[in-house]
């Protein structure tokens, strides 16, 4: 008859398991307290962990969206400052055009401008970055805008053949000299304008596609974040400018030439208001990069707080853990040590 | 009465303590063994005037048909939860590094530096290896698996090897018990022998046992299908060597009648057999459809479309063996995980061209989005990443989201292994808790305690020399007589 029994190997059964049990919680406190997280996220969170990790590839994602953010925001900085050049280009050589007087020498030094600022347009136009023109929409591996000045350039072919077809004769034709105001004006509205700002242009001029750079800025945004050599801006002042490099030279009379310089200046004109307008285009499509940027950070500094609510321990409660199991676990040791010693043999 | 009788009963005394000193001793000896019943020898009145000694064993039915449940359950969660351990880290990597969601992710990620500078091909390698990372994952992840069942199966034909073995030893156990019984000599060998056999076959099967005359033990299932009764029933099952997605696995027959396979994450199942049976049909099954849809989801993800709208939509980036038409849709194609692969259509390494993933037209030139060829076309590479984000129909099979997007149902697949796994966790703990404290328990109420075993020896001791003391004082007195009378 027994009112309560203890079995020897039920005793010092329970040290051991109780003691296998401190220890293997004290090795899951210690990884909390050394990487601040729980132990076994999966375990700790269940059917939340998909969630953790979807947090985690967001934030790896939306990184990676700031770092090709910085990129477009170069190719946009870049973009704007050649098209400050542009404009600068543009409007020396308006002032050069309203200035030109009469006489031979300032009809060199007005030639000698158109060329320059016809160079400058072309160079600026072709300015590549990290291997990719800038100016070519998306055709970034081809350069933009053919070079006139070029040996058999194909726009200057083309416009020495116009030349010839409407008048008969060659530009550098003495004839050249019987052209009237009005017959230049003719020549220039229905022959040249067209060969620019109609598709001629691409066949000619330009290999940059009228399709410009689509980038996403952000999970739901995408912008056009470059300019096409074929907007209409630079079509009039490539115009303008190649007028003036060519018909320069050609011996004009009188009004013929000032028919021409007129009209290439209300054609700078219009250049530079169209370039800015792509200037303020440009740095609208900035503002948005770096708003975008800005808010992209400031939702992976949201999503890093979540990520850190959801399977973040807090330290010291996990320190404060470590300190009562290894409290614990030097009684257990004690307790064991006792426990064995208590044997009834001692007293026997 | 008289001073032989005196005598008689002082020797009979001596052999008693002898006996119950015989008994203590083997009672010491085996404390510490877990499946020995203490022993006590009572000495019991027979005629007037004689004793005799009988062994006791002691026992306690309930606690031992607790200890064989709780054993039964926890042997099937921690079966359970060391085959989820295992798939989730060969499946899903640690820290799910090697999941399929974090490398839709990262695939994510190159699409977009790509689609930021189109014209670099380095990038566009870089997204082409982002995406066989994803398909050699899902292979990796469908031969892990197939590997786990077969293993499983393996496992299961040893167990139930083991399981034939067992039920043979306790033939000969239950006979041994019986002929003790009937020719009543002391059967607590042969009744230890056979508790410890119950007590490893309810860690392969769950059972309950009917007790009929001289100690004859009927083993059944908790089910009720007779796994012993006089001589053991067969269990049998014939494992396969190589696993499939799509191969279905043998039963187990106890008796002919098939063991029920176990299900949830907190498990049903009793017994290893049962929980591996749960592991290899349903657990691992499960996760191969879920990881074929993942697949599946990302050959449409990436089909091409004919920008013309005439022709049908054909493999992209990611192919199957049934390329270039799509599989059927919201439909688990068993074992698609294995066989995805990347196009050699834009693979280097086979002589394609990584362009193609840009501009359209791996499918030939009706399928060329880039139609002016430039290089710095980013469409195509958004209606990809796009296409990622958006919800599409997956099979209701696959036990998870029947309308997700594909980043949404490979965390969704995440997160159901997690849950399994945290069920299975805190379910273990749960029923290790009950196992211990009923074999404690058990233990308690029919262990040996050195102490008590010890007072019983001084008791002995007493009572011996008591005997001796008085085998002198009767050979005194007897002495003293013979003395006088010569």
């Amino acid at each position: 008859m027994k009112i309560s029994f203890v079995s020897s190997h039920a005793i010092s059964k329970a040290l051991s398991y109780q003691l296998m049990r401190l220890q293997s919680d004290l090795a899951k406190a210690q990884t909390e307290v050394t990487s601040g997280k729980y132990d076994d996220v999966g375990v700790a969170l269940g059917a939340r962990t998909g969630q953790a990790v979807a947090l985690n590839r967001d934030i790896d994602r939306l990184n990676g969206m700031m770092d090709t953010n910085s990129l477009v925001a170069t190719r946009l900085d870049a973009t704007q400052e050649a098209l400050t050049r542009i404009t600068g280009e543009a409007e020396s050589f308006l002032s050069a055009l309203t200035v030109s007087g009469s006489g031979d020498t300032a009809r060199q030094i007005l030639q000698a401008n158109g060329k320059n600022a016809l160079e400058t347009l072309t160079s600026v136009l072709n300015t590549s970055l990290n291997g990719e023109y800038i100016f070519a929409g998306v055709n970034t591996d081809v350069k933009p805008i053919n070079d006139y000045g070029a040996d058999g350039a194909p726009n200057k072919t083309a416009f020495d053949d116009a030349f010839l077809a409407h008048f008969g004769f060659a530009q550098t034709d003495a004839a050249a000299e019987t052209i009237t105001a009005d017959q230049m004006l003719d020549f220039l509205d229905t022959v040249v304008e067209p060969m620019f700002t109609g598709p001629d242009w691409e066949t000619t001029w330009s290999n940059a596609t009228d399709q410009t750079i689509t980038s996403r800025i952000a999970l739901n945004e995408t912008a056009e974040t470059s300019v096409s050599a074929n907007s209409a801006g630079m079509r009039k002042f490539a115009m303008a400018a190649s007028l003036i490099t060519d018909l320069l030279q050609t011996p004009l009379n009188e009004n013929a030439r000032e028919a021409l310089v007129g009209r290439t200046r209300t054609m700078v004109g219009e250049a530079i208001s169209d370039i800015q307008n792509v200037q303020a285009k440009v740095g609208l499509v900035q503002n948005r990069v770096s708003d975008a940027s800005e808010r992209l950070s400031m939702q992976v500094d949201i999503m890093t707080t979540n990520l850190g609510d959801l399977q973040g321990v807090d330290p010291y409660e996990a320190s404060t853990r470590v300190n009562n199991l290894l409290a614990q676990i030097e009684t257990s040791y004690a307790l064991t040590a006792r426990i064995q010693q208590l044997s009834l043999l001692d007293y026997l | 009465m008289s001073l032989t009788s005196a005598l008689g009963i002082a020797q009979r005394s001596l052999l008693n303590t002898a006996r119950q000193t015989s008994v203590v001793s083997q009672n010491i000896t085996n404390a510490q063994n877990p499946d020995y019943s203490r022993r006590s020898a009572v000495l019991v009145s027979s005629a007037p005037g004689a004793t005799a000694l009988n062994i006791q064993r002691a026992t306690n039915a309930a606690l031992f048909r607790n200890n064989l449940a709780a054993l039964s359950s926890y042997n099937a969660q921690s079966t359970l939860l060391a085959g989820i351990d295992n798939l989730t880290l060969q499946v899903n990597g640690v820290d799910n590094a090697s999941s399929a969601s974090t490398l839709i992710g990262k695939l994510q990620e190159a699409l977009q530096s790509y689609a930021t500078t189109p014209s670099n091909e380095n990038l566009a390698e870089n997204a082409v290896e982002a995406a066989r990372q994803i398909a050699n994952a899902l292979n990796n992840g469908t031969d892990a698996i197939q590997t786990f069942r077969s293993q499983i199966d393996q496992d299961i034909a040893v167990s139930v090897v083991r399981l034939n073995d067992l039920l043979s030893q306790f033939e000969a156990a239950n006979k041994t018990v019986i002929h003790a019984t009937q020719a009543g000599t002391d059967a607590s060998d042969a009744l230890d022998k056979r508790d410890s056999l119950l007590k490893q076959i309810s860690e392969l099967v769950p059972i309950s046992t009917i007790s009929r005359g001289n100690n004859d033990v009927v083993i059944t299932t908790t089910s009720g299908v007779t796994l012993f009764e006089s001589i053991p029933r067969s269990v049998t099952f014939s494992p396969i060597q190589s696993y499939e997605a799509t191969t279905v696995g043998n039963a187990i027959m106890i008796d002919g009648v098939p063991l029920g396979v176990g299900h949830g994450g907190n498990t049903s199942a009793d017994g290893t057999l049962s929980a591996m049976l749960q592991l290899r049909d349903s657990v691992a099954v499960t996760m191969q459809g879920q990881l074929d849809e993942i697949a599946r989801g990302l050959i449409v993800s990436f089909a091409e479309t004919d920008p013309n709208g005439l022709l049908a939509d054909q493999t992209g980036l990611f192919t199957w063996p049934g390329g270039p038409s799509l599989p059927p849709d919201a439909t688990i194609s068993a074992g698609l995980a294995g066989l995805i692969a990347i196009n050699p259509a834009v693979d280097t390494a086979s002589g394609g061209s990584v362009t193609l993933l840009r501009d359209g037209g791996i499918n030939g030139p009706d399928y060329v989005a880039n139609n002016s060829g430039g290089a710095s076309f980013s469409d195509l590479l958004f209606v990809y990443s796009e296409r990622l984000d958006t919800p599409i129909a997956f099979d209701p099979a696959a036990g998870l989201d029947a309308n997700a997007s594909i980043t949404n149902f490979a965390g969704s697949a995440i997160s159901w292994l997690e849950l399994s796994r945290q069920q299975a966790t805190d379910a273990s703990e749960v029923k290790s808790a009950l196992m211990l404290r009923t074999s404690e328990a058990l233990s308690n109420e029919t262990g040996v305690n050195i102490d008590e075993e010890m007072a019983l020896l001084l008791d002995l001791e007493h009572s011996y020399e008591a005997s001796a003391r008085l085998i002198r004082a009767v050979d005194e007195m007897l002495s003293a007589l013979l003395s006088a009378v010569q």
